[in-house]
């Protein structure tokens, strides 16, 4: 519950979902070639369905934060680490992308990559 | 889940209209309805998931803070806060006060 004194802080900056990692690392680095998972969970995810299973580069990572996926069911927090990852118009779109050479960029947590 | 607020893609919905000078809220109901997230108890990604699960005609057919409305009331209701019949009521009391 947002009390009255951290309204202008909440509204205006927005609510951390930033966590501790504790001693946990990134599995993935920046510059690797990562594939998104293709899941189709029934519950609430992040990573939409034109990007499941798209190869794309991950260019920053931006720490551990709120899973989403398990923080939307009642999972609680499981924070993980999030990663900006640029993927091309051609591999989300194939030959008929409007722009094959333009890029896209996601975050997405660890929880839905893989190496390719 | 695999909803109809996943649209990223999709064909057929025509270019996104971009209003000149829009305003914060365009209803003072809009307001209330934002102010409401921060309340019910429920975190943002639960917020999210309620919208996901309106049915999809509801979906297309609400404006964007209309989602957010339908959203915090089934959250209400799934909590435990208020069941449908009161808010059925405080609709049909509202109806009758503009009336």
């Amino acid at each position: 519950m947002l009390t009255a004194d951290r309204v202008d802080g909440v509204v205006f900056a927005g609510a951390p979902s930033e966590r501790s990692p504790g001693d946990r690392k990134p599995r993935f680095a920046v510059g690797e070639a990562v594939c998104t998972r293709n899941r189709h969970p029934r519950g609430h995810t992040r990573l939409p369905r034109y990007a499941r299973g798209r190869v794309g580069v991950i260019w920053r990572i931006h720490g551990c934060h709120v899973f989403p996926d398990s923080n939307a069911m009642g999972g609680g927090e499981d924070p993980q680490f999030l990663y900006g990852v640029r993927f091309s118009a051609a591999e989300l779109w194939g030959e008929d992308a409007e722009a094959p050479g333009d890029s896209l960029c996601l975050d997405l947590w660890e929880p839905y990559l893989e190496r390719p | 889940m695999d909803g109809i607020h996943d649209l990223g893609g999709m064909h057929g919905f025509g270019r996104i209209e971009r209003e000149a000078n829009e305003p914060v809220f365009h209803q003072p109901w809009e307001a209330r309805a934002f102010a409401h997230e921060f309340v019910i108890g429920a975190n943002i990604d639960e917020g999210r998931h309620a919208i996901e699960r309106l049915d999809p005609v509801t979906y297309l057919s609400a404006s964007y803070y209309a989602r957010w409305q339908l959203a915090h009331e089934r959250l209400l209701i799934e909590k435990g806060v208020v069941d449908a019949a009161e808010i059925e009521a405080r609709i049909a009391r509202l109806k009758a006060e503009e009336a």
